[in-house]
C-alpha cells in the first residue's frame, strides 16, 4: 500500500487517501470459463477511477468530477477489459452485468447494496455468479 | 435460379413467399388467399348481417387503410349488403394525424365512403397535447387510450351505426395475449382472443384482420398500391409494450407459424370458473352512462382529474386519495356527454360524397 | 391500428412499467426484523438464518398438499405416498437444488429444515417405501455418466441413481423394460402436412441412437429440435416412474423455468395443456384403471436468484445440463433471453406470469390424448388450421400409395406445429422417401388404434383414416357455388 496526497475536488478532505483497494473477486456458476477458468482473485484497482469507467491506467492525475470513487460498475468494466478471455457480452451488457448474473459484495446481495454505484473498500469480496449456467 | 411455379395456381410464376405460410405464390393468388381468409372469418364468427351499417375505425395507417379497401371488395363480391363508414379520431397531437386524416379524407374519396371525423377537443374539451402539458409524457397512453377506445364507441353512436370494425392484425392480438399475461390482466385476458366484443351498452365491436399478418397486410397494400401513412406516436415511451412487441418480432424469425399459435393458445384456454364468479359485475358510469366497472368510468374519472388539476388520481390510488380528501367535484368542471347507444335516429348527419 | 404503443385502444392501465425500488423500505430482515437482510427476492428482504425457512416453506406448499392420494389441504393428516418417489436430475441448477432440498427436508436423518414437531409425519420413503431414486437423462455428445455418478456416491447414498438417455425412447429393449405394449415399429413422412404413417421393418432401422438422429434432423426448426427433446425427456421419466412403482416424479423447475416454460408453451401453440406445464397427472398406458403419477415442481416458487444463492451457500456443486449446439435460435431460447432480461429489471413480472396461467383452464373438453407427448388432445385442431390459413386451392390428389394413415388427427396442436411449421431456413434434412422413425409410445399408441379397427381374417386388416376438409372439397367441388 502507498500512500499519496492527492487533490480532488470530491468532497471529501484533502487528508491522506490509500491510493488503491485490494479486493478478492470470485466467479461461480460457470462464469469462471470466462476467466481463464479461475475462480478466485485478488486485484487491486486505484481508489479514485474515471468517471466514464475507462480501464487503460496510465496514472495521469485527473481532475475532480471526471472521476468518482471505485465502485462496482468500475470494477465490472476493469474485470471485462483486463481479465476476460472471451465472449464480454457473456458477462457485461448495457453497462452492467448482464441478465442472469448475481453479485453479491461480502456475501450481501449487491441489490441492498447499491448495486454498481456502491463505493468499494479495502479487503471487500465481490463474487459474480451466473445463474444461467445449465439451469 | 429457375423461376419458381405457384404453388397454388400451378400456373403463374411464384413472386413472393408468403409470411403466414411460406408458401411461395403468385400476385394473383395472394390476393385471394388474403381476401379469402378474411372472408372465411367473417363468415365462420357470423360477424354482419344484411343492412347492417358499419364503421371502419380509420386511423389512416395501413392497417385500417387495406381493411376498408378489402371490406368494400368483399362487400360486393360477396354481396353482404353492409353500409359502410368510415370514422376517424383526431387525437390532437401536432403532426401526428395531420397527415393521417388527408389519408383519410384521400381513403373516403377513392371508396366513396361516408367518413365522420371526432375530436378528443369536441368529445372531451382536451387534446392530447393539453393533456401531455399538464401530466408530462408518463402516463399519457392512459389517457390517450381510454379516451380513444369511448370516442369510437361515441362517434359509432352519432352514426347511428351497428358495428364498430377495427384493424387490429394477428400481431396485435398475439402481443396483447402476452402482454395480458406479463402484466397478470386476467379478465382482459379472457376476451382479447374473441373477434367480437360487444358490452351491454356499447356497440358492437370486431376485427376481421385477427387472422391477417401485419407483414401480409403491408404486402397487400404494396401490391395494391395503396397509401396510408405509418405514424409512431411522439408521446409513446419506453413502453412495456414495446418489449413484448420485438420479442414477438424475434418469435416470428425463429418460426413464422408463431403468431397463429400464440393466437390459437389464446383461443384454447379460459379463465376458471372459481376465479370468473368472483370477478367486478358491469356497470354504467353515473356520470356518463358509459360501460364501468365502478360508478365513475375510467375516461370520466381521469377527466376529471384533469379538469381539477390532478391528472395523477386517475392513474394511482394515492393520487386519487388525495382528491377525494379535498372534497366533491364542483359543478362546474367540464364532463363527457352522456352516452346514448344507437337509437334509430342519427344525430348527425353525414354528408356522402357519392 | 399502428404498431406502437398506443394504437390498441384496449390499453387501459399504463404501458409502462415503473422501475421502483429494488426492496421495500428497510434492508432488516423481513421475517425475523433483527438480522441484517443478506437476499432480496421480489422486493422482500431476508436474512441468511431465515433464507433455508424460506424455501422449504416454499417447497412444502407447492408438495405437500398432492403427496396423498386425495389432495390434502389440511396439515394435520400424516404425509402418505402410495408409490415410490422418483426425482428428475438434469445436473442444472434447479434439479441441483431440488435434489438436495428434498433429500434435507424429508430424507435425512439430521434435522436441518424439518420441524421440531415428530408427529408430524414424514411417511415418506423413509417408511413405506424405502427406493429414492433420482433420474438422469443425457442428450447424446458429451458424457457427464462419471460426475453424476460421483455427485451420488458422495452426496446422496441412499438414492439409486438410474441413468437415462434421449435414445431410450426408441429402444426397444428399454420399451420392453418399462413394460410398454409391444408395438411394431413406426415411421412417418414429415414432408407432409398429414404425416402418413407406415409400419417399417425392425431390420431397417434397429440402432437406437441413429433412430434418435433420424427423429432430431426430420424436424423443421431449432424449436421443434428444443420441444422434442423436452418431450422426449419427460416421457422417459414418466415411464421410468411407473416401472419403479413410484406415485411422484419431481422435477426441479424454479419459477423462473416455470414462466419461461409457460410462455414458451403459449408461443408453440401449447395452451390448451397450459395446466398440464405447472402439474400433471399422468396415467400409465392411458387406462385409469390403475393410480396416475403426478408430475410436480417443488421449487415452482423459488426463483433462479434464489436457487443460485442457495447453491452458492451450501457449497453445491452443479455439474450443468448439455449446452446443445444451435439451440440459440429457438423460441425456448428467445423466451429465456426475454423473461430472465424482464426478471432483473420488473421482478414481479416472473411471478405473475405463473399466477396469471394458473388461473386458466382449457375451454373445450379434451378427446384423449395426443400419442406424441400424452397431453389431453383438444378437438378440432386440423379443422381450425385449414380455416385459418389456405394452403390449397385445388383438391389434394389422393396418395397413390396403398392408403396410409394420417397422424395429423392424433397429434395436439402443439406437437403437430412442432413437426410441421418450417421457418425461413428449413433445417429438416428429410424426403418423402427416408421415412422418420417414432418413439415407442407413440408406436404403441398408433397399433392400438389401428387394432382396434383390426378384422382378423387372413391378415386383411382395414385402415381408417381421417378424411381432410380438402378431399372433401375434391368430392364435392364441382357443386360448390362460392
Amino acid at each position: 500500500m502507498s500512500f499519496r496526497i492527492m487533490w480532488s475536488n470530491q468532497t471529501f478532505p484533502p487528508t491522506l487517501i490509500m491510493s488503491s483497494i485490494t479486493l478478492r473477486v470470485e466467479f461461480g456458476g460457470g462464469l469462471e470459463l470466462l476467466f481463464s477458468n479461475i475462480k478466485q482473485h485478488k486485484l487491486t484497482l486505484p481508489s479514485i477511477v474515471p468517471s466514464n469507467n475507462g480501464t487503460k491506467l496510465n496514472g495521469e492525475v485527473l481532475s475532480g468530477g471526471e472521476t468518482k470513487p471505485a465502485d462496482v460498475e468500475y470494477l465490472m468494466h476493469h474485470l471485462r477489459d483486463n481479465l476476460l478471455q472471451e465472449r464480454p457480452e457473456l458477462f457485461m451488457e448495457d453497462n452492467t452485468v448482464r441478465p442472469g448474473i448475481l453479485v453479491l459484495i461480502n456475501d450481501t446481495d449487491w441489490e441492498l447494496e447499491g448495486e454498481g454505484e456502491y463505493a468499494l473498500k479495502d479487503n471487500d469480496e465481490v463474487v459474480f455468479i451466473s445463474t444461467l449456467h445449465g439451469g | 435460379m429457375a423461376p419458381k411455379i405457384c404453388a397454388l395456381c400451378q400456373n403463374a410464376k411464384a413472386i413472393l413467399k408468403r409470411p403466414k405460410t411460406g408458401q411461395q405464390i403468385c400476385k394473383d393468388c395472394f390476393f385471394y388467399v388474403f381476401e379469402t381468409e378474411v372472408h372465411n372469418t367473417i363468415n365462420e364468427a357470423k360477424l354482419f348481417s344484411r343492412g347492417d351499417r358499419v364503421a371502419i375505425g380509420a386511423s389512416g395507417g395501413k392497417d385500417s387503410t387495406v381493411l376498408a379497401y378489402v371490406l368494400k371488395t368483399l362487400n360486393e363480391r360477396y354481396d353482404y349488403g353492409l353500409n359502410l363508414f368510415l370514422l376517424s379520431i383526431d387525437e390532437g397531437i401536432t403532426g401526428y394525424r395531420d397527415d393521417s386524416l388527408e389519408t383519410v379524407k384521400r381513403n373516403q374519396q377513392q371508396y366513396s365512403m361516408p367518413l365522420k371525423i371526432l375530436s378528443y377537443d369536441e368529445l372531451y374539451g382536451w387534446t392530447m397535447d393539453r393533456i401531455v402539458s399538464q401530466i408530462g409524457k408518463k402516463n399519457n397512453c392512459t389517457f390517450c387510450g381510454v379516451f380513444r377506445r369511448q370516442a369510437l364507441d361515441r362517434g359509432a353512436a352519432l352514426l347511428n351505426v351497428d358495428h364498430i370494425v377495427t384493424g387490429h392484425n394477428a400481431d396485435d392480438i398475439a402481443e396483447t395475449v402476452l402482454m395480458n399475461i406479463m402484466r397478470g390482466d386476467i379478465a382482459r385476458l379472457g376476451r382479447c382472443t374473441s373477434i367480437v366484443t360487444q358490452g351491454e351498452d356499447t356497440i358492437k365491436r370486431s376485427k376481421p384482420f385477427k387472422y391477417a399478418y401485419e407483414k401480409e397486410i403491408v404486402m397487400y397494400a404494396y401490391f395494391k398500391k395503396l397509401d396510408y401513412f405509418s405514424t409512431e406516436c411522439i408521446y409513446s415511451p419506453d413502453a412495456y409494450r414495446g418489449h413484448a412487441r420485438t420479442f414477438l418480432k424475434d418469435l416470428e424469425a425463429a418460426r413464422p407459424s408463431a403468431i397463429i399459435d400464440i393466437i390459437h393458445s389464446g383461443e384454447a384456454f379460459e379463465i376458471r370458473e372459481e376465479i370468473r364468479a368472483n370477478q367486478k359485475a358491469q356497470q354504467t358510469c353515473t356520470r356518463c352512462g358509459y360501460m364501468s366497472s365502478n360508478d365513475l368510468c375510467k375516461a370520466c374519472t381521469l377527466l376529471e382529474g384533469l379538469e381539477r388539476g390532478m391528472a395523477a388520481s386517475g392513474i394511482t390510488d394515492r393520487a386519487r386519495k388525495k382528491l377525494d380528501a379535498e372534497g366533491p367535484a364542483p359543478d362546474n368542471i367540464r364532463t363527457i356527454p352522456f352516452f346514448q347507444p344507437p337509437s334509430g335516429h342519427p344525430l348527425v348527419a353525414v354528408e356522402t360524397t357519392a | 391500428m399502428s404498431a406502437d404503443a398506443c394504437g390498441n385502444p384496449a390499453v387501459e392501465t399504463e404501458a409502462t412499467m415503473d422501475r421502483r425500488l429494488k426492496y421495500d423500505r428497510s434492508k432488516a430482515c423481513i421475517k425475523c426484523k433483527i438480522n441484517a437482510g443478506r437476499i432480496v427476492v421480489r422486493h422482500a428482504v431476508y436474512c441468511k438464518d431465515c433464507f433455508p425457512t424460506l424455501l422449504s416453506t416454499k417447497v412444502k406448499r407447492s408438495l405437500e398438499p398432492h403427496i396423498n392420494p386425495r389432495t390434502e389441504l389440511s396439515r394435520r393428516k400424516s404425509l402418505k405416498a402410495s408409490g415410490n418417489l422418483l426425482i428428475g436430475f438434469s445436473g442444472g441448477l434447479g434439479s441441483t437444488v431440488l435434489l438436495d432440498l428434498i433429500s434435507k427436508i424429508y430424507l435425512s436423518n439430521r434435522n436441518e429444515l424439518r420441524p421440531q414437531d415428530p408427529t408430524d409425519g414424514k411417511a415418506r420413503g423413509g417408511k413405506d417405501h424405502p427406493r429414492n431414486e433420482p433420474v438422469w437423462q443425457k442428450a447424446s455428445m458429451t458424457d457427464r455418466g462419471d460426475e453424476i455418478k460421483s455427485l451420488m456416491q458422495d452426496k446422496y447414498q441412499n438414492l439409486e441413481l438410474i441413468a437415462l438417455r434421449l435414445e431410450d425412447a426408441f429402444d426397444r429393449k428399454w420399451w420392453d423394460q418399462v413394460g410398454g405394449r409391444a408395438s411394431t415399429d413406426v415411421a412417418i413422412d414429415v414432408t407432409n402436412e398429414d404425416l402418413y404413417s407406415r409400419s417399417i421393418s425392425t431390420s431397417d432401422m434397429s440402432d437406437p441412437i441413429q433412430k434418435l438422429r433420424s427423429y432430431l434432423s426430420a424436424l423443421p426448426t431449432h424449436t421443434a429440435i428444443d420441444n422434442a427433446i423436452r418431450t422426449l425427456t419427460r416421457l422417459l421419466l414418466l415411464h421410468t416412474a411407473r416401472r419403479t412403482q413410484s406415485s411422484h416424479l419431481l422435477l426441479g423447475t424454479s419459477l423462473t423455468s416455470l414462466s419461461i416454460r409457460l410462455i414458451s408453451s403459449i408461443s408453440e401453440g401449447g395452451g390448451f395443456a397450459i395446466r398440464e406445464e405447472a402439474q400433471e397427472e399422468w396415467h400409465p398406458g392411458n387406462s385409469s384403471s390403475s393410480l396416475p403419477i403426478r408430475l410436480i415442481r417443488p421449487m415452482q416458487e423459488i426463483t433462479m436468484k434464489e436457487c443460485s444463492l442457495w447453491a452458492w451457500w451450501n457449497d453445491l456443486y452443479v455439474i450443468g445440463k448439455e449446452k446443445r449446439p444451435g439451440g440459440k435460435q429457438g423460441i425456448a431460447a428467445l423466451t429465456k433471453d426475454f423473461i430472465v432480461g424482464l426478471e432483473r429489471d420488473y421482478p414481479s413480472t416472473v411471478s405473475t406470469i405463473a399466477r396469471t396461467c394458473a388461473k386458466l383452464a382449457p375451454k373445450a373438453e379434451a378427446v384423449g390424448s395426443c400419442i406424441l407427448c400424452e397431453r389431453p388432445l383438444q378437438p378440432g385442431v386440423q379443422e381450425w388450421k385449414s380455416r385459418i390459413s389456405i394452403r390449397a386451392t385445388a383438391p389434394s390428389s389422393p396418395s397413390s400409395a396403398p392408403v396410409l394413415r394420417s397422424l395429423a388427427p392424433l397429434l395436439c396442436y402443439s406437437c403437430h406445429t412442432s413437426l410441421t411449421s418450417r421457418s425461413s431456413k428449413s433445417i429438416s434434412t428429410k424426403s418423402e422417401n427416408s421415412p422418420t422413425p417414432l418413439p415407442f409410445w407413440a408406436s404403441a399408441h398408433l397399433n392400438a388404434l389401428n387394432t382396434v379397427n383390426a378384422k382378423d381374417e387372413g391378415g386383411d386388416v382395414w385402415i381408417t383414416r381421417r378424411v381432410g376438409h380438402n378431399e372433401m372439397k375434391g368430392a364435392i367441388g364441382e357443386f360448390l357455388l362460392e
